[in-house]
């Protein structure tokens, strides 16, 4: 894996390998020639302060943050997914479908100690233009725990323009699975590095959700909302992402539009091929895991049977496929996986598209797993 | 004869003239005439027994031929009821033959007339003066007020072919029908009188909602209003043949009734909150300042009204913020006043009329539609273009203002309201929750108070006592873990400390 590299560098990069694909014959894989990166895995039984040393520590294992943030801004995607006066039973989202607290204030002050310049914390809030601030302090967090954690924390809120003149294209390299690029807030163009920090989670509609998934979120809902706006973005988000869910409507004129229009308006088979695009349109170069508690069985409290679990598990990695294919491993899937098998029983796998796109493997046996060995860390989340 | 502003008033519709005024609606079937005739006999004061409703309201005079015959054979009812310490309020809907109704409801034994316009002369009979919100003449001397354009309570529903599907809100959450805003900006204009609030049952309902009327009573008490009880033709002609479901929600809501009456001492508990609301609320002001205030309520945020022609002498102490909605700007000595209470560390956010730009410029998030000025350790927002649109005011008043200063909070509980009040000494407080679905109860609640006492007392609808509740010390204040909400839910603090 590049160790550093810049956008445009991995974007070429991978424009290569995906050049490739689109050249090959249907069905067959570049598994073989796709990047692959080791995965750092920790026990983290609890929320604490252990969390700030694990991470560290697994950090360092991946080659140290000081070489990725040095000087540069980074953007953090948080996963701070559905409205944050919904719960899982009385628990707060952060025990249940939100990334912890704890993970991003210790994933910042880490970033800061290794030279960061900017750590802009970026989220797009559920049908909602106010500042990420605010959202959080619904959920009774306190935002000052993020700006006290390292010199240059910034918030924004990415579901519409925000703070941007304009919206930033991110082309698909090879043409998209779904679209050919993606209008999102300036935020997601306007960084050197780009983290996703995200919860360890099963998902309706993708099978798990995990750092790609998690760039699901950069998406507008000004463009990609039910209330988008039909030739130009709407001024204000509002409501769910279901143009891209279940492509009842084109987004607005002024974004691309998508490449098949006839192709199945399933969000099974919709939702993993925007993933995937995401992930190679925006390179992550750095995906961290909260799987100390989390929940099964979905994605939010607002999936039927979800329940909350304590896999105790921190996962980080610098390729966002390697690293979701051992998360999902850990989980108690196979991430080779196909549809029709769990945890895809109901959707195409990400895994696999983004691998087709290039962006990294999902096969276990070309990842190096750093610490915590996968048979000694796995859990079940069917079982739990 | 007195007016007590304690009465629990009901609406006692019977006799000739009812079935009459039905007649002419087209509504009048043998079952409800027979209703209307067994409503019309004593006995059915039985039905009262036990239970805290003290005033009947009945109508009286309406200018029909059927007026005499109302009135006498009205007669052996109010002795009856007399007997059993109620009062009759006498509804006169004629200006016609009005001395005449006055002076034989007077002889009957009424204790108020209600009216629909003031007299022209005094009349020997209290008034009671039933109006549209908007006309209620809250400077007038009459004893008690009564509003007639009112929300049945509840979550709104469209009925569609497959059944009822609730209306969402701008935000996407169901939209809520209360009259709870109202009830708190008539306690402030009416200068402490009752409020009765007229509301009858939808058309649709029937008896297969039973905690529909529960929420009707609880809606107005909770704010401090009356609600006029009414029920539908189905629940009376039900209570008349003692079917044992219509005496079950008539023992249902004098339960709620009973509960109320029990905690009384609670409506002159004083709303609590760090956000004033200024306007006259009347006349080109109304519409938007009385939306605002609903959409406050429903987005959680605690406010106190203020209105205009007070808000010299209100003491602005305690609050964090003052949203100013008028189209005029406030006078000079007002807005020395608050210029000082920004100078001190408050939040005003002004409509466009303000004309004081001291300060200096911010930019924030707000920037496109506010005009942000630091000014001493405060700040003011002036709205650019005005306030357009009450949704987007009461969006922006509560985040300029910032959630930070949120008194309470509510998880997985997307139909209610909530109310904060306290004691004048601020000793027991007290957090109401409403709950405004009528899918039943709701479950799995979590209420967020910004206090840092972990005791508090949980009161459900018609409960003979509380249950004691311990909270769960989180950022910025304490969680409580609810039992599910039927409709109604209390939490009393005996310290009440909010931060």
């Amino acid at each position: 894996m590049k160790k550093d590299c810049s956008r445009r560098q991995f974007i070429s990069a991978l424009g290569g390998a995906a050049a490739g694909f689109w050249l090959s014959p249907p069905g067959m894989c570049l598994a073989g020639r796709t990047p692959t990166a080791p995965v750092s895995v920790a026990r983290c039984r609890a929320y604490g302060p252990e969390v700030l040393a694990t991470l560290e520590s697994m950090f360092d294992q991946l080659g140290g943050l000081e070489q990725l943030a040095k000087g540069k801004t980074v953007a953090v995607k948080l996963n701070l997914t559905g409205p944050a006066l919904q719960r899982l039973g009385h628990q707060p989202p952060e025990l249940t479908h939100w990334v912890h607290p704890q993970v991003i204030a210790a994933t910042v002050h880490l970033l800061g100690k290794a030279g960061a310049r900017r750590i802009r914390l970026l989220e797009s809030p559920m049908s909602t233009a106010e500042a990420v601030e605010e959202f959080m302090l619904q959920a009774n967090w306190e935002p000052r725990d993020f700006t006290s954690a390292a010199a240059g924390v910034e918030f924004e809120n990415t579901n519409y323009l925000g703070k941007g003149k304009k919206y930033s294209r991110l082309w698909v390299p090879g043409g998209g699975l779904l679209f050919k690029a993606y209008d999102v807030n300036h935020s997601y163009e306007d960084c050197d590095v780009f983290v996703s920090v995200a919860k360890l989670k099963e998902h309706a509609s993708a099978g798990v959700t995990l750092s790609m998934k998690n760039s699901f979120g950069i998406t507008p809902c000004t463009i990609y909302g039910d209330d988008a706006g039909e030739d130009e973005p709407s001024e204000l988000p509002r409501g769910g992402r279901g143009i891209l869910h279940r492509g009842q409507r084109q987004p607005s004129r002024s974004a691309p539009s998508e490449n098949d229009p006839r192709s199945p308006r399933e969000d099974g088979y919709r939702v993993p091929r925007a993933v995937a695009d995401l992930a190679a349109a925006r390179p992550i170069h750095l995906a961290i895991l909260d799987g100390i508690e989390s929940m099964a069985g979905g994605e939010g409290p607002w999936i039927p049977g979800g329940r909350p679990v304590r896999p105790g598990l921190l996962i980080a990695g610098r390729n966002c496929v390697t690293t979701d294919a051992v998360a999902t491993a850990l989980m108690g899937f196979d991430p080779m996986a196909e549809r029709g098998a769990p945890p895809f029983e109901h959707c195409d796998s990400t895994l696999r598209l983004a691998e087709q796109l290039g962006v990294g493997t999902r096969d276990l046996r070309r990842i190096e797993v750093l610490g915590t060995p996968i048979a000694k860390a796995r859990s079940d989340f069917r079982s739990l | 004869m007195n007016v007590n502003p304690n009465w629990i008033p009901m609406k006692w519709p019977s006799g000739p003239l009812e079935i009459s005024r039905r007649a002419k609606t087209q509504t009048l079937t043998s079952e409800l005439k027979g209703t209307l005739e067994a409503w019309h006999d004593p006995a059915a004061l039985e039905l009262l027994r036990g239970a805290p409703v003290n005033c009947l309201i009945v109508l009286w005079a309406a200018g029909e031929r059927e007026d005499f015959e109302q009135q006498r054979t009205l007669k052996p009812l109010l002795e009856a009821g007399r007997r059993m310490a109620l009062s009759f309020v006498g509804k006169v809907t004629t200006k016609e033959g009005q001395g005449a109704a006055i002076a034989a409801g007077l002889e009957a034994g009424l204790s108020a007339v209600l009216l629909e316009e003031p007299p022209v002369r005094p009349l020997d009979l209290p008034v009671i003066l039933q109006s549209l919100r908007s006309k209620i003449p809250w400077d007038s001397a009459f004893p008690l007020l009564s509003a007639t354009d009112n929300l049945w309570p509840g979550v709104a529903l469209t009925t569609m072919r497959e059944g009822d599907e609730a209306i969402a809100g701008p935000t996407g959450i169901p939209w809520v029908n209360s009259n709870g805003w109202f009830s708190l900006l008539a306690r402030q204009l009416a200068g402490g009188r009752t409020l009765w609030l007229d509301f009858d049952p939808p058309a649709s309902s029937g008896i297969s909602h039973p905690a529909d009327y529960c929420l009707a009573v609880a809606d107005s008490q909770a704010y401090g209003s009356r609600w006029v009880i009414s029920l539908d033709d189905k629940l009376r002609a039900g209570i008349i043949r003692k079917t044992p479901r219509a005496t079950r929600l008539w023992h249902r809501i004098a339960a709620v009734l009973s509960f109320y009456k029990k905690h009384e001492e609670w409506s002159a508990f004083q709303p609590q909150s760090v956000l004033a609301v200024i306007s006259d609320f009347r006349g080109e002001n109304e519409s938007l300042s009385w939306e605002v205030l609903n959409l406050l309520s429903r987005r959680h945020v605690q406010y106190q009204i203020i209105e205009k022609s007070q808000s010299l002498s209100a003491s602005l102490e305690g609050l964090k913020a003052v949203v100013w909605l008028d189209r005029e700007a406030p006078s000079a000595e007002l807005q020395s006043k608050l210029l000082a209470f920004v100078g001190q560390g408050g939040l005003l956010i002004a409509a466009s009329s303000w004309r004081a730009f001291q300060g200096t410029p911010i930019q924030a998030d707000f920037s496109a539609r506010y005009e942000l000025r630091n000014l001493g350790k405060g700040r003011i927002a002036v709205a650019k273009e005005g306030f357009q649109d009450p949704y987007q005011a009461a969006v922006d008043t509560h985040l300029l203002m910032s959630r930070r200063n949120d008194l309470v909070r509510l998880y997985n509980a997307q139909a209610t309201n909530s109310y904060c009040s306290a004691e004048p000494q601020r000793k027991r407080g007290l957090v109401q929750i409403l709950n405004y679905s009528t899918a039943g109860w709701t479950d799995l609640v979590t209420l967020w108070v910004k206090t840092p006492n972990r005791s508090s007392r949980l009161w459900n609808l018609g409960a003979k006592d509380p249950v004691p509740i311990q909270g769960v010390t989180v950022a910025g204040g304490v969680e409580f873990h609810l039992q599910p909400i039927s409709t109604y839910s209390a939490l009393e603090f005996d310290d009440w400390n909010v931060q």
